[in-house]
Order: structure tokens, then sequence, then C-alpha cells
């Protein structure tokens, strides 16, 4: 009696512990491993929708679990309009954006910097204004873009984004829906080039590239650190009149979470931003969208390379 | 020992069994509770589990519903639209808390229950508050986003949660409603089979009380019935060590007792029969023998008076007369005192030889025997534990006796003693005229005589004194004989070994 008594505390025992390696095991992704910088709130960092974002996001998350920071990813959050709004709303505390597209989309200004240092100086004090931290921009740039096929270049005698002028019909342009909306999209090509035969086919970012082999539409906006554009199998137009502006990227940052971990996440941060080069962003992108692999699992090879994580 | 008897006793058995049948019903009632509670458990898991389910259904289209507000209202731009999607939006937090309490306590379904409170968290904050702000701003940048279809994808990504959610809790409410089947199933069968086993225990329980509690009983109470009636030697056969056998047991002692005390009454009756009769037998004869000289004294005594005051010659006979009959009921009224005393009163009992008193008496009647001219021959005689006084008397009124009763010109006489088992056989033989059969008996009886006094004197008490002091030593006494051949009178002492046992005896009659 005694004796079946204690076996079955015994068990109970076993079981309570195995369940709590589990339980532990399920909710410690975020901790794991690594041991834990000063306490402070949890860090929500953002990513948009497309896959070089999602890669960036992984790295951010990655770097900084490694530091010991309560770290929680939320990708494909959506466009910046909707992830920057987010962190205006205190949704999100940090999310790393192109200057570029900051300026034009989210700060609304129209005048195109020359240099992009002039331009970085410009979001900084704009995202200053508004309560956010820029950290350091990455070496590599990914400006937006429009491309085509070399057959299509080659049949119309289209190099350059004014070229476009010279199609008959409406030219279709294969982008993210909220193409049709932004300064550096739709409205950028009409009142800078003044193109006014073009419409927008909304397609998702993997989809982009499809839709132009495919036909279905005749340019397509891209990516200028994309991994589908090495090997010159696609044409990108030239902007003579710089409407795509500075490609780096920056991570903005909330002065919540700045405040309460001090320069120890600043630099944990800029630690990353730092080794983002050109070659190092493209090859990641072609990984995930060429040769299918994670985003996480190419983030975190990147990482541990680079002993970040 | 005790231990043993212990476990024998019916009241220790029926005290198991009744610990045994009390164990099995509580067993039965313990499994059957259990069985219950795993119902009404699961009754109730399933009902909160249905809740949870309409819950999160309602949940789900409360999402649905707005995602669409949300579409017509960046579609139409028409801010009636905004009412409802803000309401519900406020509405959620507290509606996934309820729904993490309803849904069962699998650490899976909770983790799920987590993960969709905070994937509507991120729908709320990542689009549709960012999407209602933006449209704020510009209708036509708002209905851009909808066209990135950023809320739809994360409402199907809810969608597929609430859909393994649901699989989940589907799948538990059926485990446990099964479980619980089950379990009440075995409960059912097991109450069933201790409800049979109670009964068989109760069923030989009643078999096992009938057959070693009423049927013993009743043997005893048949027996108590055949002895009240009279059956005094029923006895019941006490086999076992229980307290039947224990009742059995007493009823026999009591039956022992009860017979004993009856043959004693019988006994002492009889004894009292016989002294009854004895003593109206010695009345009768005492006043008799009593009546003959006091009638020859009464009758001298008259014809002395009808003489007048002379002298007669023949005065002097009848004076003689009246002497020697008053001398007779002296005689008479002297045994008469003698037969009273013998055998009453205590004996003086000691060792005493025999030999050394028929020596005695031998001399004491020196002059009958020399008178008689008989021949008187004494074998070895033993010691005996006797009242020396008594015995003599015995012996001279034996010896004297043989000596009497004589025909022959010379009397032989002798005495003699063997021992039969525990008693010394003393036998005193003549060859005298002996006696009938039928009279052997009476002749122990006071004041009978076979003869008239004229042939043989003697008052006739002698042989009655006789049988009282052997009697009284624990002997008998008898004589055999036949007539014209003599006689041989015996009687018996208990041998000196067992004298004490003899003393303790004797003193208890006395």
């Amino acid at each position: 009696m005694t004796r079946r008594a204690a076996g079955a505390l015994a068990a109970l025992l076993i079981a309570a512990v195995v369940l709590a390696g589990c339980g532990g095991g399920g909710d410690g992704a975020v901790t794991v491993g690594s041991p834990r910088a000063a306490a402070g709130p949890e860090i929500r960092i953002g990513a948009k929708n497309f896959t070089e974002q999602e890669i960036l996001g992984q790295l951010y998350s990655r770097a900084l679990r490694a530091q010991g920071f309560d770290v929680v990813l939320k990708s494909d959050v959506g466009s910046s309009e909707i992830i920057h709004r987010a962190l205006q709303n205190g949704a999100l505390d940090m999310y790393p954006e192109y200057i570029g597209v900051l300026l034009s989309e989210v700060a609304n200004d129209r005048r195109r910097p020359r240099r992009a240092m002039a331009a970085y100086e410009a979001a900084k004090t704009f995202e200053h204004h508004n309560g956010f931290s820029l950290l350091a921009q990455t070496p590599f740039a990914d400006s937006n873009a429009l491309g085509v096929t070399p057959a299509f270049a080659k049949r119309h005698g289209v190099h350059a984004i004014g070229d476009l002028k010279k199609l008959a019909g409406t030219v279709r342009i294969g982008a993210l829906a909220e193409f049709a909306t932004r300064f550096e999209g739709l409205d950028g090509l009409r009142s800078v080039y003044g193109l006014r035969n073009l419409t927008v086919m909304p397609v998702e970012s993997g989809g982009r590239y499809r839709a132009l082999d495919s036909g279905a539409v005749h340019v397509a906006s891209m990516f200028t650190s994309e991994g589908q554009l090495a090997g010159h199998r696609y044409v990108l137009l030239a902007d003579p009149r710089g409407l795509f502006a500075s490609g780096h990227v920056a991570p903005i940052v909330s002065e919540k979470v700045l405040t309460a971990y001090g320069p120890r996440l600043s630099s944990a941060i800029d630690a990353v931003t730092r080794v983002l080069t050109t070659p190092a962003m493209r090859r990641m992108n072609a990984e995930v969208d060429l040769q299918g692999r994670t985003a996480a699992s190419v983030a975190a090879a990147f990482l541990r390379a680079q002993q970040l994580g | 020992m005790l231990r043993r008897s212990l476990r024998t006793q019916i009241t220790t058995r029926v005290v198991t069994l009744s610990v045994a049948a009390a164990i099995l019903l509580g067993g039965a009632l313990v499994v059957l509770i259990v069985a219950v509670t795993g119902q009404r458990d699961a009754a109730r898991t399933a009902f909160r589990s249905q809740q949870a389910l309409s819950l999160a259904d309602q949940l789900e289209k409360s999402l649905l519903s707005i995602e669409n507000g949300l579409n017509r209202y960046v579609a139409t731009e028409d801010s009636s639209y905004l009412k409802p999607v803000r309401r519900e939006l406020a509405s959620y937090p507290s509606a996934t808390r309820r729904l993490a309490l309803l849904v069962s306590d699998d650490p899976g379904q909770q983790r799920r229950t987590r993960a969709i409170g905070g994937a509507i968290q991120d729908y709320d904050d990542l689009w549709a508050s960012v999407l209602i702000d933006i449209a704020h701003d510009s209708f036509a940048k708002a209905r851009s986003q909808v066209e990135t279809n950023g809320g739809r994808a994360r409402l199907d990504a809810i969608r597929r949660q609430f859909a393994s959610l649901f699989d989940r809790e589907r799948s538990v409410i059926r485990a446990r409603e099964d479980n619980a089947e089950q379990r009440s199933e075995h409960a059912i069968r097991l109450g069933f089979g201790g409800l049979v086993l109670v009964i068989a225990i109760g069923i030989g329980f009643t078999l096992y009380l009938r057959r070693s509690l009423l049927r013993p009983v009743r043997t005893v109470a048949d027996a108590t019935g055949r002895l009240a009636e009279g059956d005094l030697a029923t006895r019941v056969a006490a086999e076992s060590e229980d307290e039947i056998g224990q009742l059995a047991r007493a009823f026999n002692t009591m039956a022992d007792a009860i017979e004993r005390g009856a043959e004693q009454l019988r006994h002492s009756n009889a004894e009292l029969k016989r002294s009854n009769a004895e003593l109206e037998q010695f009345a009768s004869v005492t006043s008799h023998d009593l009546q003959a000289p006091l009638t020859t004294i009464s009758m001298y005594a008259e014809l002395l008076e009808r003489g007048g005051g002379e002298r007669r010659s023949g005065d002097l006979d009848l004076i003689d007369g009246i002497r020697g009959a008053t001398k007779q009921a002296r005689g008479l009224i002297r045994d008469l005192l003698e037969y009273s005393r013998a055998g009453r009163g205590a004996l003086a009992l000691e060792e005493v030889s025999t030999m050394r008193i028929v020596e005695q008496v031998l001399e004491t009647l020196a002059g009958t025997i020399d008178g008689a001219g008989a021949d008187v021959t004494v074998d070895e005689l033993p010691v005996v534990l006797a009242d020396r006084a008594n015995l003599s008397r015995v012996f001279q009124n034996l010896i004297g006796n043989a000596v009497k009763f004589t025909a022959q010109t010379t009397p032989r006489v002798r005495v003699s003693a063997q021992q039969e088992g525990d008693a010394w056989r003393f036998s005193i033989s003549d060859n005298g005229i002996g006696m009938e059969l039928e009279h052997a008996a009476r002749i122990f009886e006071p004041f009978q005589r076979l003869h008239g006094e004229e042939d043989y004197p003697g008052t006739g008490i002698g042989l009655a004194v006789c049988e009282r002091i052997v009697d009284q030593h624990g002997g008998r006494i008898w004589v055999t004989s036949s007539p014209g051949e003599g006689s041989t009178f015996h009687f018996t002492l208990p041998v000196a070994a067992s004298a004490d046992a003899t003393a303790a005896r004797l003193r208890v009659r006395a």
C-alpha cells in the first residue's frame, strides 16, 4: 500500500517535471540560451510584408535575443503606411525602414534629396519630431525600381522610365497594392515623369517576377537588392529624375525601449546594421526567394557567421 | 491457545463476515460514486466546452463583421460603419479572456487560446486600428491597403487557429465522454458484481447461521424440552469448540446434575419408605411383645387381689411370675434401647485386631459355650478399621446365636475371614438348625423371631442391631442357610488399607 502510494507520487512528480519542461520549452523560445539583459519591457519588432523585411526582422530580433533582450517579432505586418502607424500607435517598438520610402510616404516629403546622407538626416529629423530615434543606416541600399524583361526592353526600346511614355495602350505595372497610392509609385510616375498610360496590377511580393515572366504585366516594381536581379535576367529602367530615393535601411526605435535599456540596445542594433552590405543582403534575399530557404534559417546562419547570434 | 479459540468463535466469524460484506458494499459504492462523479465531470466539461465553442464561434463571426465593416467604411467613406466596428473591437479582450476560462484545461488548448488572443490583438493593433487612422487621412490610401488583403490574411490565419481550437476541443470532449462512458460501464459492471457478491455472502451467511447456529440451538432446545418432560438421560453432542459447543456442554452438565439429584432423591425416598415401614413394624411388634409380660403382671396382680388380705400358698408363685414378667419387660425395654442406640451416634474408629475381639467375645461367652458343649474354631483374622465396642457386639451376637440355635449335641462354630476386593468378608458358620431361604431377609428385622421364646430365648433384636452396626461401618450383612444343615452369617468391612477413605465416607454418613 505504502509502496504503491510512493510509486504514484513518484509518477506524479516525474509527470510534473516533464510537463514543466515542455511548458518551458514552448514559451521559452524568446529567451532560450542567453543571459537576460537588464530587466525592461518586451521589444516588439515589426517587419513589412516582403522577403527582405522578413529577413531584416529575423536578423534584428535574433541578434537582440542573443544579447538577452526580450523580443517579439511581428512579421508580415504590412506596408510602410500600416507599420509606421502601428509604431506610432504604440503597437510596435521598432522596425527597419527604407529612408526614401520613409520620406516620401510617411513624411510626405516630395523633395528628392540628391545625396543619401542628406536623405538620412532629413528622415532622422522627421522621426525625432515624432518621438522616435532613427538609428544608423545600413551599408546596403535597396531602392525602388521598375524593371522589364530584356526581350520587352529590346522590342519596345525601353531603357529608362520616361521611355514608357512611348508605349501604345495601357502599361500594366505589377506591384504591391500600396504602389498605386505612393509617391514612389504611381503618383510620382505621373507627377515627376508625366506618365498617364499606367495602371497598377496589385500582386503579392513574391508574385511580381512571375507576373512579369508570364506577361501578365509589362513592368514590375522591383527592389534593387532582390536576388532575382542577379544574372541580368531583368532590365532595370533608369531613373534620371531621381524619383526613387535612398534605399538604405535604418531601424526606427521607440524612445520608450531606448530609455529603458540605454545605449546597450542601440549598440546591439547598430552591430547588426553595420554588417548588412549589398552583397550580403542580396545573397540572403536570393537564398529565400530562389532557393526556398526560410528567412529564419538564413538570418540565423548569417548572424552565426558574423558572430552576432 | 487463546488465539486459536478466538478464531473458532462464532462471534469472530460473524464479525469477519459482516466486515467483509461491509467492505464489499463500500467498495461497490465507492466505484459507483467515482463513476457518477466522472460522468458528472464529463458532462460539466462537455457543457463548458460547448460554451467555449459557441463563444469562439461568436468571436470569429464578430471578427468577420469587423473586417467587413472596415472594408465597407473604407469603400463607402460612410462613418456609420465605423461605430459597430469600434464597439466590437473594444469587446474582444474580455471575450478572449472568457474563452481562456472555458476551454479545457489541456495545455495545448490554453496555448492555442493565448495565440488566438495575441493574433486578434495584432489584428487590431497592426491592422484594424491602423487602417482606421489611415482612412482618416486618406481613404484612397486606406483602399490601397485593403487591396493588399493584409486584414483578410490575418483573419484567415485566425480562422485557421480557431478551426484547430475547435477540432481539439471537440476531440477532447469526445475523449472525455468516451472515457466517462467507459468508466461508468465499468462501474455498473463492478457495482453489479459487488451486489451479486454481497447477496451471495448474505445467502451464505444465512445458510451458515442456520447450520451452525439455529440448528444446534434447536437441538439443545429440543433436548431441554425432553429433559423438562422427564427424560433425564437426554444429552446433546458437543463437538465444536465454539459458543454452541459451550452451550451443549453446559446443558449436559446441567442434565448430569439434575439426573444425579433425581437419583439421590429417589434413593433417599426409598430409604425413608423403608425406615418408615421398619418403624411401623417395630412399633407393632414392640407393643405386642410388651403386652405379654404386662398382661401376665396384671393377671397375677388380680389373682393376688382376689385372695383378700390373707396369704395363700400360691401367692409366692404369683409374685415370682410377676417378677419374671417384669424382668422380661425390662429385658425387652433394654434391648429396645440398645437397638435404638445401635447405628446411631459417632463411631470411635480405630485399627482393631478382629482376632483379639473374637478372643474377648469367646471369653465373655465362655459359660454359654461350655454349657452347650460347643466347639468354636477361629481362623486367622485381619486388622480392620472399626469401632471396637460395636464390632464386639456384632461378633458376640453372631457367635452367641450360632451356639444357641443348635439341634446337635455338639454345636460346631467356625469364625473366618477372607479378602474380597477392598473388603473383608467375615463368616460365622454353624451346624445348627438352619432356616428356610424365605426367612433369610426377615431375621434382620427387629423383634422377628422364627421360633417361640420357649424354644430359643431372646427378644429377637440381636441381628437387627448387627445389621445397623455393619451398615454404619459401610459393610453389609447377609445369611446363607438351608434348614437342618446350619447357617453361615456373612458381613463385610472395608480393608484397613482404605480406612482413610472409609473414615471419610463414614463421617459423611454420620
